[in-house]
């Protein structure tokens, strides 16, 4: 089959930018849980198992903001444009998170 | 809400890798299975229940997108186009979660399943049409080669409007329900925008990721989401997931989507009946 195309370089950058946030949040979490539970609750368990959460939930809004500078970098404008706008959603869901 | 303690870490642990595997081998993510299980057998609100299952939704979508760059069958552009709707229902669907009583939204969950049971169920038998692979995809379309036929299957989007409403919609219900809104996308752009299954999936599944991220941002600044209770959720849906997608091959197509209809016509019975109470 001659019809396999190269990946697209953006998708792997997004897949490695995933793969990370879940790795490194999934350590947080698993060490903050067995910290938590095994040894007692205390400040490093609770900052351990926050920052778990907040690098999870960053995970896809690095995706994003990595999609938009590639495709401004790209200048394919239509996508530059569409992914700010997600981005520019994710951002009002913080503020609405803080109000 | 219960307090965490290491018994119920477990029992978390293990609901999340059974839902985790559940919802991988049948493909729709194990939100809709979790949230029940914390809400009605563990006794969690279901706004907490919520947003515990939207950050396994994040992980699993991160996890299994990152392990599927190069197999062409996620449609970044047709995913970056629909997430600008879907992740407007999230936004909207976040700020309206404490508007809703918690029996209202166990009433929109036995709805929402049962609309997604009966979707699954309506093709059962349908097989995806693979289509001529010299064709032109188009702006949004795509191609992948596909293992089973030893062909290239070359899609173009149709009905594009639809597919937005229905990212909409379901980003709406996947902030207020913590599910990850796949059960309502996956069918909608199968059946209505002529993508085909696997490639469906597969954009559902990166899409979703982005989804539950706009409604888990707000749980969370409003106290609704205790990491020490998402942690073992987290952890056993990856598990969970991971055992899921290596059982997935074994079992026929036909099956799986017969097991789906059941699971979630259960789920929504005993939704309904508990907002009945």
């Amino acid at each position: 089959m001659n019809t396999r195309r190269a990946p697209d370089t953006l998708e792997v950058l997004l897949g490695r930018v995933l793969g990370a946030g879940v790795m490194f949040s999934t350590i947080a979490l698993a060490a903050g849980l067995v910290g938590a539970l095994a040894v007692k609750t205390g400040r490093l368990t609770n900052a351990l198992l926050t920052t778990g959460v907040l690098m999870l939930i960053a995970t896809p809004v690095a995706r994003v903001v990595v999609s938009s500078i590639t495709y401004v970098r790209r200048r394919d404008w239509t996508f530059a444009v569409l992914t700010l706008i997600v981005l520019a959603e994710l951002v009002a869901s913080i503020v609405a998170a803080m109000r | 809400m219960p307090s965490v303690s290491l018994a119920l870490a477990t029992i978390i642990f293990v609901s999340g890798a059974a839902a985790g595997s559940l919802g991988a081998l049948l493909g729709i993510g194990g939100g809709v299975f979790l949230v029940p299980l914390l809400h009605l057998a563990l006794g969690f609100p279901l706004r907490t229940a919520a947003a515990i299952s939207l950050t396994t939704v994040i992980a699993t979508s991160s996890s299994v997108s990152a392990g599927r760059t190069g197999d062409q069958l996620i449609n970044l552009k047709l995913g970056m186009v629909l997430e600008v709707a879907t992740v407007a229902g999230s936004l909207l669907g976040g700020l309206t979660a404490n508007l809703f009583s918690e029996t209202t939204l166990q009433r929109l969950f036995g709805v929402v399943t049962t609309v997604a049971a009966l979707a699954v169920l309506a093709r059962v038998n349908r097989r995806n049409v693979v289509r001529d692979a010299a064709g032109d995809p188009g702006l949004l379309g795509g191609r992948f080669d596909e293992a089973e036929s030893g062909g290239t299957v070359v899609y173009r989007v149709k009905r594009l409007p639809v597919g937005l409403l229905a990212s909409f919609v379901a980003g709406n219900v996947s902030s207020l329900l913590g599910i990850g809104g796949g059960v309502l996308k996956v069918p909608a752009l199968n059946a209505w925008c002529g993508i085909p299954m696997r490639a469906a999936a597969a954009t559902s599944a990166f899409m979703i990721g982005v989804t539950a991220t706009g409604g888990a941002i707000i749980y969370f600044g409003r106290g609704d989401l205790p990491p020490l209770a998402a942690a073992p959720a987290v952890l056993g849906v990856q598990l969970g997931s991971w055992m899921g997608l290596r059982l997935a091959h074994r079992l026929p197509a036909k099956w799986l989507k017969i097991l789906l209809v059941v699971v979630l016509l259960g789920v929504a019975v005993l939704m309904l009946v508990r907002s009945a109470r």
